[in-house]
């Protein structure tokens, strides 16, 4: 008998959890415009591990949002109150965090982390308990392949979508001026591989020919021997499916090995205004491209004042602003979108209402699909004279594309 | 060919650093039969120094190992007495959990004074490289790896030409004996415990000059260091240097010839074979010490 307890001890366990879980289900909350409880909201942010540089920036935003709105006298007259709580840029560790907002806290709303890795599986929690998934830094394939009701991406376009700007631009050059060849290193995570992949597909269908591609596992120290392979290569362009760090390692190697590719582009990395530079030197920069959905000097409504207010609250200049602070800050400026059309704020509302029509925030106009992907597209930027400027499309091009790339400094 | 040649510079030169990183393992565990997890936060906290001299004095992380190998010492010795010498009476198994506690307090405290982000020791010849008969050779990895050579023969002669050293082997050897033959065997661990700390002082200047960091990067390292000192033979110099330079040169190989996504594997499947047909590793002693 006694070898059989712990088996007995454990369904039993099991059942009451599973009881506890059924009853502890919390209706998804939020009232209507009547209560003056402030409006509390719980959002894991990534600010240690791979992901801190930008998941502060992603804070930042969230926070200047939710001061201005409350200067305003808050959502329907109730307070926003943000919750935070570092997930360590871990998928395990951001699931704890959302359980812990919603059944433990009984938050009235979830936003999104950073980064498609952690939005993909903080997005499943709060869909399990009815809950709205408003996001502004998690916009890879994977995260709308997952078909999440109450999933919405504040970005005015998905990772693959918004890096086609650079397959537009390269395919708009005249056949002579085109890359013949193209090298794809690729890290090994949800957002840049499946990026530069769809660059890779529609490149190749276009005649430009792969001549590398392989991705490399995060805990990857030295990407000294991938930049040799590419090297050894000599393509005209290199696409890099890359994030901060490696970014910067891919740079830092292919000045090394003296290897300076005709055109490169990166998917992350180079659009953070501050980090980039510092880590592989000003003159380094000059000439790399990145697509973007937001730079602080952004055509766009609402922009300018957005700008202003995040130097007034945090300093620096503006182009220090990470655009993920803007991504997140529409995060909040599509709830408060929501309030004011239906005069209610609860996660059915907002799941309904933002699934349908246009809204328009400081990353521009949100239109979604029926799983949360937006529709937009994004804006190709290039470092020229040491500063991040957009080049393409030429409607709110700042400069035009300096090509080839200069040689490294 | 040539690809092959470049990968094999960028391999070994690797190597060396890493070297460096499992040297001070290596002597911790030969004094004192401990596993040092804490390694792997000495080397970034070897880093940080670095790099706050360097952004803040303007000096340069070579010459900065003068000054952070010191303070490394006194952080090894202190640690050492005062965390580890109490628990010496087990300590086998507790010393795992002693540094392990260590590694987190220490990556703790750099949260607190550094933050979380990633930083980078960014010199004016940070991305020269030297050409040679067409090949590249990164000028800081060719310092890092020279000067990781100059600390290993240091260290070399530190334990077989010096009485510490004598010490050192004695206490590896035999601790009960050395104590009859009047060896002070407590000093001689906290000495050779800062020893270690000191080494991974200067490894870590090396590591922020060549990769970016911070305070979380020790786990990756630490879990690198420790296969490379099981290949090579727990308490054994020989067998770290070597070790390391097979992690590297694999890794490099493996990343430039086949892919990147594999990189990591020749080296553990190695490790699983060497260990099922020589479990003291490459170059470790069954019964004793081998420095």
């Amino acid at each position: 008998m006694l070898t059989r307890t712990p088996l007995v001890r454990t369904t039993l366990l099991a059942a009451l959890v599973v009881g506890m879980a059924a009853c502890g289900t919390p209706a998804p909350t939020g009232s209507g415009g009547g209560s003056s409880s402030p409006l509390t909201v719980g959002i894991s942010v990534s600010l240690t591990g791979d992901f801190s540089n930008t998941g502060k920036a992603a804070q930042l935003g969230y926070q200047l949002w939710a001061d201005q709105v409350n200067a305003k006298g808050g959502i329907l007259g109730r307070k926003v109150q943000l919750s935070f709580a570092d997930d360590a840029s871990s998928p395990t560790q951001v699931v704890t965090n959302y359980q812990n907002f919603i059944t433990r806290d009984k938050v009235d709303l979830v936003f999104g982390p950073y980064s498609s890795l952690l939005t993909l599986a903080a997005a499943k929690v709060a869909n399990r308990y009815g809950y709205s998934f408003v996001e502004g830094a998690g916009n890879g394939p994977s995260v709308f392949a997952a078909h999440l009701p109450n999933l919405i991406d504040a970005g005015p376009a998905t990772a693959i979508n918004g890096a086609q700007v650079w397959g537009d631009y390269i395919l708009s050059l005249p056949q002579s001026q085109r890359p013949k060849t193209a090298a794809y290193p690729s890290l090994d995570d949800p957002f840049s591989a499946p990026t530069a992949d769809a660059l890779q597909k529609r490149f190749e269908a276009a005649g430009i020919q792969t001549v590398y591609s392989a991705t490399y596992p995060a805990e990857t120290t030295s990407l000294g021997g991938v930049i040799a392979k590419v090297a050894s290569t000599n393509p005209d362009m290199v696409v890099s499916g890359s994030q901060d760090a490696d970014g910067w390692a891919q740079v830092q190697a292919m000045i090394q090995q003296k290897f300076n590719p005709r055109f490169l582009f990166m998917t992350n990395g180079p659009e953070n205004p501050v980090d980039f530079p510092k880590n592989v030197g000003l003159p380094n920069t000059e000439g790399v491209f990145t697509s973007d959905v937001w730079t602080y000097s952004a055509p766009i409504p609402g922009n300018q004042a957005f700008v202003k207010a995040y130097l007034a609250k945090y300093g620096g200049a503006p182009g220090d602003i990470d655009s993920t602070s803007a991504e997140t800050y529409a995060v909040g400026q599509l709830i408060e979108a929501v309030a004011a059309k239906t005069g209610k704020i609860d996660n059915q509302t907002i799941i309904s209402t933002l699934h349908q029509g246009s809204y328009q925030t400081v990353v521009g106009e949100i239109s979604v699909d029926q799983y949360g992907a937006p529709k937009g597209t994004q804006f190709l930027e290039e470092w020229i004279g040491g500063k991040l400027t957009i080049v393409y499309p030429g409607n709110i091009a700042e400069h035009a594309p300096v090509v080839p790339k200069p040689t490294w400094p | 060919m040539h690809l092959l040649i470049q990968a094999i510079i960028l391999g070994v030169l690797t190597g060396g650093l890493y070297a460096l990183m499992t040297s001070g393992l290596t002597l911790t565990f030969g004094t004192m039969r401990i596993i040092n997890m804490a390694q792997g936060v000495f080397v970034v906290v070897g880093a940080y120094i670095a790099f706050t001299l360097f952004n803040y004095l303007h000096i340069d992380p070579f010459l900065s190992i003068l000054i952070s190998t010191p303070l490394m010492f006194g952080l090894g010795v202190t640690l050492q007495t005062f965390l580890l010498r109490p628990i010496r009476y087990d300590a086998h198994r507790l010393s795992l959990l002693m540094t392990w506690a260590m590694a987190i307090g220490i990556e703790g405290i750099l949260s607190i004074f550094y933050g979380t982000d990633f930083r980078g020791i960014i010199t004016s010849y940070q991305n020269t490289s030297v050409t040679v008969l067409g090949y590249q050779f990164p000028l800081v990895r060719v310092l890092a790896f020279a000067l990781s050579v100059a600390v290993l023969i240091g260290m070399w002669l530190l334990l077989s030409r010096t009485k510490f050293g004598r010490a050192v082997r004695a206490v590896s050897q035999r601790e009960s004996a050395a104590k009859l033959l009047g060896v002070n065997t407590d000093r001689t661990a906290a000495l050779a415990f800062g020893v270690g700390a000191a080494t991974a002082g200067a490894a870590g200047a090396m590591f922020g000059l060549v990769s970016s960091f911070d305070p979380a990067s020790h786990y990756d390292l630490i879990g690198r260091l420790l296969a490379i000192c099981v290949l090579g033979g727990l308490g054994s110099n020989a067998g770290a240097i070597t070790g390391a330079v097979l992690l590297a040169l694999s890794e490099s190989l493996v990343q430039a010839e086949f892919s990147p996504a594999w990189s990591s594997l020749p080296f553990y499947i190695l490790l699983v074979i060497v260990l099922i047909a020589r479990p003291q590793g490459l170059f470790g002693v069954r019964s004793r010490g081998a420095i």
